[in-house]
């Protein structure tokens, strides 16, 4: 579905930090959401978390730099860093350039989804929630 | 609260067109396309940038150069009509109260172009001195909208709407000129490092728009064949932060004099009295403690405003402005730093959020000046 010119797939998982969140069998994939890239624009450097790390819930995992500004992105499950976009670190404009799909950040092998869900958002919640920030 | 925020002639274009945000009071564009195609077109082709925002004084009378070199700090003496220098008005501290191009139009008649933050303070400071030399000074702002258009098809974008021979109009002079047909004034000056004008259309209300919006317009099509970009604010800082042009509030401010600014080339010492004066007297005398320095990182990592920059685990000094340099492709930044450190090559660190990472002292402009900027060849 998509807020104006924002685009939010159905099937993920959201944030209220604009981090998405996609199940594949035990683990997640995470990023930053379309809302967040164009918010942050001109995304030039990407800091991921680091591979084994343990993550709580919204617990800072790494950071986003633009040209403008530094923004801290909040892991949106618990569980381990299993694997991270190494692309990244090249062509961090893979960000802003397709946050859903090559600009992914990090898969976590999840610890307890079934706790983390309760504080996550379906696209059609993120959805209302974005378009009351849009406002 | 978006309501309150003044806006400018091309406030619907920007609407349309870019990101917005609130400036000095002003609702203006950050970015349309994006703040690195922006800073490329200005430093490949050219650009334009809506800068009404920005604060415009004229200053008449008998004795307006006496009053202007009393209360600014570089020679009035020596300006020629239409020509302008850049210029710093102090405080009796030697504090920085703003920076400003100073244009004279006629022999007793001047153009005074400052910071948008500043549009109250300047108008009410200059008034205030004013009165013992019979000047008047009037406040324009609001007459008049202006543009920049910089980069190295500037002129020839301009040369299409202007009447006047743009190519005799030196860096640093200026020129009345038709402009699309209306009434307008350019000045080959910017705060980009390119070649470019600063633009202006005269007699044109926000409330009434058309001479602006016309002479905006025509701006893009003339430039249309070179790639022109309209740019925001983002691109105006990532821009004057590689040529290394102050931005007050930032790097420049009432507490930071002209000297350790590094803008002692606007400052005549020699000029009889002035205000501020006998401050930056005794400070050249005892010599400056911290300087204004350029960064540019060793690591991929962005240095912001307030970061601390060490030596030897020794702080030496703070970032006032950082950004990332879409021309070096790496972090930089504006600092002060103790004059003893403040040498170029030298090796510092940054503490960027709880983390030291290594930055190198460079000198302005931190682009290499034979590709880029006005000095480039060409």
């Amino acid at each position: 579905m998509r807020v104006n010119d924002i685009e939010i797939p159905e099937g993920l998982y959201y944030s209220k930090e604009h981090e998405w969140v996609k199940l594949e069998g035990k683990e997640a994939v995470v990023g930053i959401t379309d809302y967040a890239q164009k918010q942050l624009h001109d995304i030039v450097y990407v800091e991921a978390p680091k591979i084994g790390t343990d993550l709580k819930q919204f617990q800072a995992m790494g950071t986003v730099e633009s040209v403008k500004s530094t923004s801290e992105i909040f892991t949106p499950v618990t569980g381990k860093v299993a694997k991270v976009n190494g692309e990244l670190a090249e062509s961090p404009e893979l960000l802003n350039q397709d946050p859903y799909g090559k600009g992914w950040i990090a898969r976590i092998t999840l610890k307890d989804f079934d706790n983390d869900v309760k504080k996550l958002l379906t696209a059609q919640q993120y959805a209302d929630y974005v378009k009351n920030l849009e406002k | 609260m978006a309501s309150q925020l003044k806006k400018t002639h091309l406030h619907e274009f920007h609407k349309q067109e870019a990101r917005m945000t609130a400036f000095a009071g002003f609702d203006m564009p950050v970015w349309y396309k994006g703040i690195i195609p922006e800073h490329l077109a200005v430093r490949n082709s050219v650009g334009i940038f809506d800068i009404t925002h920005m604060g415009r004084a004229i200053v008449t009378g008998a004795k307006s150069e006496a009053f202007l070199n009393y209360v600014t700090t570089n020679d009035v003496a020596a300006l020629a009509p239409m020509s302008a220098h850049y210029s710093n008005m102090c405080n009796e501290q030697g504090g920085i109260k703003d920076d400003f191009v100073l244009s004279r139009l006629e022999q007793e008649k001047f153009f005074l172009v400052y910071n948008a933050a500043n549009r109250k303070k300047d108008y009410e400071w200059l008034v205030q001195n004013a009165g013992s030399y019979g000047a008047k000074v009037e406040d324009v702002s609001d007459n008049i909208a202006m543009f920049a258009v910089q980069g190295p098809k500037a002129q020839e974008t301009m040369q299409k709407i202007a009447r006047a021979d743009l190519s005799k109009v030196e860096r640093f002079k200026c020129s009345w000129t038709k402009l699309a047909g209306e009434e307008g004034f350019v000045s080959r000056t910017g705060y980009t490092g390119e070649d470019g004008f600063e633009v202006f259309v005269w007699n044109t209300p926000v409330s009434n728009p058309t001479k602006a919006l016309k002479v905006w317009n025509a701006i893009l099509e003339a430039g249309k064949e070179y790639g022109i970009e309209p740019c925001g604010l983002g691109a105006r800082d990532t821009l004057r932060l590689e040529a290394g042009l102050c931005l007050y509030g930032n790097d420049i401010d009432e507490e930071t004099t002209p000297l350790e600014a590094g803008l002692s080339f606007v400052v005549k010492l020699k000029k009889d009295s002035f205000i501020g004066k006998d401050a930056l007297v005794k400070q050249k005398a005892e010599g400056i403690k911290r300087k204004r320095v350029g960064l540019v990182m060793l690591e991929r990592s962005i240095p912001r405003q307030g970061n601390e920059v060490f030596k030897d685990n020794q702080k030496i000094g703070a970032v006032t402005s950082g950004t990332f340099s879409p021309i070096l492709e790496k972090g930089v930044a504006v600092a002060y730093v103790s004059v003893e450190n403040a040498v170029e090559g030298n090796i510092v660190e940054i503490k960027i959020r709880d983390k030291m990472a290594k930055a190198q002292i460079a000198k302005f402009p931190l682009y290499d000046t034979t590709k880029y900027g006005y000095m480039r060849q060409k």
